[in-house]
């Protein structure tokens, strides 16, 4: 199920908020966690029973490595090991032995193994929560239904934010809300569901209407993905946080207008926060982060990225895409950042080309036609510059490209802000739930009108 | 206030809905459409569930023809798109984009042409006229259509006698909400049709029978309130005097199905619409010429106004019976032969029956 559909929005969610406050506090957290699980099972149903071993395993685990003994270490590695193995198992077998087929021409079978949903995801919380036990930065969840309610916490169970333990122990402890905070979970909800329906939805749609080859076209395809992928994405997670928000979770930012990055180290501050903040110290820094010799330094950035690029998919195209910016952060860090704050446009400009490139090679599973699509975008294939087709769509898709980019970048929020501060304020208290039911009833209209609507993020 | 006029509104549009939707009885046929609504499905233990009861839930969804106008009004007024789900409106009508040619269909309808053509005798006579689907008229700069130059060199490559239509008819001869052509507007295109085949043109006197509110297939794709056209046939003494046999509905005779006319798709008014073997008996003939009709459902409309030419029409829709299936229903001697088909369907070949 996803958040994007009638069935969660106008079934699933108003049964959840009705039971959810009627039910007194202490009763609140087995209300969602049986949500969750139904958020789960209406998505995947078998793999619901891994889910609930994997709060089953998880959570004794942590009760043993809490003890504080030699035992510790020993639960810790097995926690590891098992969260990892499931996850390599499900995400990885296949590409594995295919890879090992080709390489040594062994006639194996290949298996093929359906992917539980968000398996990347709680499996990083899983592993999250037992690492910061063993550290001592948290105590365990009280009991088993508290990390249960964590683990599979529908909002951020099937595409994040990647959600740590200490953000929301209170939060799982309290189970209750404030006005202020219902309402404003409601518009981050309303604009992740428009960013999803109406935006990213809709760039997709073009992307496939792109059909014929011409230089404008190379160049039209990346650049509304770049834009579609971070809708898609960012608008699920602000549907997270705003859901979060109205059942009492606080969820950190998960993006922070990662396309007006000035620097690819800056793009990643940015993007996809919680799962670079969660391989900054979950692995960047055990292997010891900067504070090494060069070498090292730069085998640590490699090894982190060669594994953002796996966590993405067991494809060739992600592990390029992970070295792609390792390599490319290396070469910042050593020779480009002091030029980069120099040069204020250009550095932004430097910035966008990169990822754009960085998302040609996300979408496309065969490496071949990467270098063919990056020939045809730097003039080295010979095809026409424009054609009638790209005119047309190009005419036609507009408007709402130039929405998509202005809503990729903080001009609305800052101009917002500032008339807070002058005497239309009153008004805009009218004009802006206003505009929010408005664009929820349009994102309804979007939802009823399509027929296919799958999120971007879920194959992770 | 603004949070709670917030809230409440938000829970009202969710929980308001929801309730008219539990209340209301699940509807069984969505005329607009025209077409059957899902009903609540079985529930199955797999992840597929989901999506089969999101279809349900979307197909009974309340107010969806006011959502699905509101996302038409947004998409056409305030983004200025020119398409809504590949809709377009130009002028007063509704065309829907046919774009990019595709040529390994219009290479299978050769090929397809070629193998039937296999089974006709030499004092066959064989035509072909190619009709021009509605957008071929639409002169708009930089709107998409089909390569018509490419596919009507290569469909007149073939080994017929070519019957050109395209100077017979313009944008008036369409319907604006649907995709066919206007019987009323066809009497010049059947009378080239009828001599180029070696005809004598025939004066008749039609009556004008008229169905207004006519909504045709892109009315309700495009969402949004669209003039409505009004359909009119023709009926004559050799309309009303002809004996007709369809294969599929046996109990039917006439050339015209009225009941058809209150149906999902009125169009199919004429010669009862999908059919996939028609035989049409014209006892008021001065001649005992055959004819056999190979159509898609452009023909259905302008068929009827060729049975004053021949003693017998065979019409033949290769989209539902294949060739093995019709070989044993007709025999070819010296029939006259009219392949009659629409661009569309040459965009579209792989729907021909082998």
């Amino acid at each position: 199920m996803v958040f994007s559909s009638i069935l969660f929005i106008f079934y699933f969610l108003t049964a959840l908020l009705l039971l959810y406050f009627v039910t007194p506090k202490k009763y609140r957290n087995i209300v969602l966690l049986l949500f969750s699980l139904i958020f789960y099972f209406l998505g995947e149903p078998k793999y619901v029973i891994y889910l609930i071993l994997s709060c089953v395993i998880n959570y004794y685990l942590s009760i043993i490595i809490a003890k504080k003994n030699k035992s510790s270490k020993l639960f810790l590695i097995i926690g590891l090991i098992y969260n990892i193995g499931m996850l390599v198992y499900f995400k990885y077998t296949t590409f594995i032995l295919t890879n090992i087929h080709n390489l040594f021409n062994l006639d194996i079978p290949i298996i093929h193994i359906a992917l539980p949903i968000g398996i990347s995801f709680y499996t990083f919380q899983a592993l999250s929560y037992l690492i910061d036990v063993y550290n001592h930065k948290h105590k365990p969840a009280s009991n088993i239904i508290e990390f249960s309610c964590y683990l599979t916490l529908f909002p951020q169970l099937v595409a994040g934010p990647i959600v740590r333990f200490t953000d929301i122990k209170e939060d799982l402890k309290k189970s209750s809300t404030t006005l202020e905070d219902f309402a404003k979970g409601i518009k981050i909800f309303i604009i992740g569901l428009a960013k999803k329906v109406l935006l990213a939805n809709v760039l997709g749609e073009l992307i496939l209407k792109l059909t014929t080859q011409t230089i404008i076209s190379s160049w039209l395809k990346p650049i509304c993905y770049t834009l579609q992928i971070y809708f898609d994405f960012s608008g699920y997670s602000d549907m997270a946080i705003g859901l979060g928000l109205m059942l009492g979770y606080h969820f950190l930012a998960n993006f922070n207008y990662p396309l007006i990055a000035n620097s690819i180290t800056d793009f990643w501050r940015r993007w996809h926060i919680s799962l670079s903040s969660w391989f900054r110290d979950y692995v960047y820094i055990p292997l010891g982060g900067n504070r090494v010799n060069t070498l090292k330094w730069l085998r640590n950035i490699l090894i982190v990225w060669l594994l953002t690029g796996l966590w993405h998919g067991a494809n060739w195209n992600f592990v390029l895409w992970g070295l792609y910016f390792g390599i490319l952060l290396i070469i910042e860090k050593l020779f480009l950042a002091k030029y980069l704050t120099k040069f204020h446009i250009l550095n932004h400009l430097y910035t966008l080309i990169i990822v754009i490139i960085s998302f040609l090679i996300f979408s496309t599973d065969n490496i071949s036609t990467i270098f063919i699509e990056l020939k045809n975008m730097f003039f080295l294939n010979n095809i026409p510059f424009i054609d009638k087709s790209t005119i047309f769509y190009l005419k036609d898709y507009l408007i709402l490209i130039i929405i998509a980019i202005i809503c990729a970048t903080p001009i609305l929020s800052k101009l917002y802000t500032k008339l807070q501060n002058t005497k239309i304020a009153p008004i805009l208290n009218i004009i802006e739930p206003l505009t929010l039911i408005l664009v929820f009833i349009l994102s309804i209209a979007f939802l009823i009108d399509a027929s296919f609507n799958p999120f971007l993020y879920f194959r992770f | 206030m603004k949070n709670k006029f917030l809230i409440i509104s938000f829970l009202l549009i969710i929980y308001g809905l929801t309730l008219i939707a539990i209340i209301m009885p699940d509807k069984k046929i969505s005329y607009t459409e025209k077409r059957y609504l899902k009903e609540f499905p079985e529930f199955k233990l797999d992840s597929a569930y989901s999506a089969t009861l999101e279809s349900y839930l979307l197909d009974q969804f309340p107010f969806r023809d006011t959502f699905r106008s509101i996302k038409a009004y947004y998409n056409y007024n305030l983004l200025f798109k020119e398409e809504n789900n590949d809709v377009i409106l130009y002028q007063d009508g509704i065309y829907k984009t046919l774009y990019p040619t595709n040529y390994k269909s219009l290479n299978n309808y050769i090929d397809y042409l070629s193998k039937i053509s296999a089974n006709f005798t030499s004092n066959n006579h064989i035509y072909l006229a190619l009709i021009p689907d509605k957008n071929y008229y639409i002169t708009k700069k930089n709107f998409l259509q089909l390569n018509y130059e490419d596919i009507y060199q290569e469909v007149m490559s073939l080994p017929f006698k070519n019957i050109d239509l395209r100077n017979t008819l313009n944008l008036e001869s369409y319907y604006l909400t649907d995709t066919h052509w206007r019987q009323e507007k066809l009497l010049d295109t059947a009378s080239v049709i009828a001599t180029s085949m070696g005809n004598t043109p025939i004066t008749i006197n039609h009556t004008y029978n008229k169905y207004p509110s006519f909504k045709g297939v892109y009315y309700q794709e495009a969402a949004i309130n669209s003039p409505k056209d009004t359909l009119i046939y023709l009926t004559d003494i050799y309309t009303q005097n002809a004996k007709v046999e369809y294969l599929e509905n046996p109990k039917l005779t006439k050339v015209y199905n009225e009941d058809k006319l209150t149906s999902f798709d009125p169009y199919e008014v004429f010669l009862d619409g999908a059919s996939a073997y028609i035989e049409i008996e014209n006892p008021l003939s001065q001649n005992s010429k055959e004819l056999v009709i190979f159509r898609d459902s452009f023909g259905s409309s302008i068929i009827p106004l060729l049975i004053p030419y021949y003693q017998k029409i065979t019409v033949i829709d290769n989209r539902y019976i294949g060739s093995k299936s019709f070989l044993n229903l007709i025999t070819f001697t010296n029939q006259d032969i009219l392949f009659l088909n629409s661009t569309l369907l040459v965009n579209e070949s792989f729907t021909l029956k082998k």
